[in-house]
């Protein structure tokens, strides 16, 4: 699973911690997301997709192995 | 919101510190004979209500954890309890050829285990999540 959450970031000018803050998870557990350790379940990435004020598929797409 | 989670965290801590507290006293009276039965039934009893008052909390703490956290702690106990069946298998097997020693693998000791093996799962858990 390949994610765009670091660009949507830099696009913002927030630090992990900051979105870390307004999803409502510890920083800790943004960055393994971030680097593709865990998958966040729909609801952690609905909320992010709405922070960012864009869609979940633009922020978290398939790999080609997985499609 | 944070601060609950600190809260329910903060608690298990303490309770898995009086549970130690009460169990190693529990642990050294029952050992040296202090009391007759009926009152050392009871002092075996104290330390398993701490522990299920720590287990509570600590149940608690798990629902107040974000969800990669709640998957390390998962993790954990799963690593946790596979290794400790395997042990308490191959000790089983190994009483059934009396090639056992009570000294190392009692049930003392296997409570010990037990923990050891709930954090070894922690540690690679947290490692391979890189939290």
């Amino acid at each position: 699973m390949k994610n765009t959450i670091k660009v949507e970031r830099a696009k913002k000018n927030w630090t992990q911690a900051d979105l870390a803050k307004h999803i409502g998870i510890s920083r800790q557990g943004l960055n393994s997301i971030e680097t593709g350790k865990f998958v966040p379940s729909t609801v952690l990435a609905l909320r992010m997709a709405k922070v960012f004020n864009t869609t979940v598929e633009i922020l978290f797409q398939l790999d080609d192995t997985e499609a | 919101m944070e601060q609950s989670k600190k809260n329910a965290n903060r608690d298990s801590v303490i309770f898995a510190l009086i549970h130690g507290v009460t169990y190693l006293p529990a642990t050294w009276l029952l050992k040296h004979d202090v009391f007759d039965k009926t009152f050392s039934v009871i002092i075996a009893t104290v330390p398993i209500i701490t522990f299920s008052i720590f287990v509570f909390k600590l149940i608690k703490a798990f629902s107040a954890m974000d969800e990669v956290k709640q998957r390390v702690q998962l993790e954990a106990v799963v690593i946790g309890f596979s290794l400790t069946a395997m042990l308490m298998m191959l000790l089983f097997l190994l009483s059934l050829s009396d090639i056992s020693n009570p000294a190392w693998f009692g049930y003392g000791h296997l409570v010990g285990y037990c923990w050891a093996f709930y954090f070894i799962g922690w540690f690679v858990s947290k490692r391979k999540y890189g939290v």
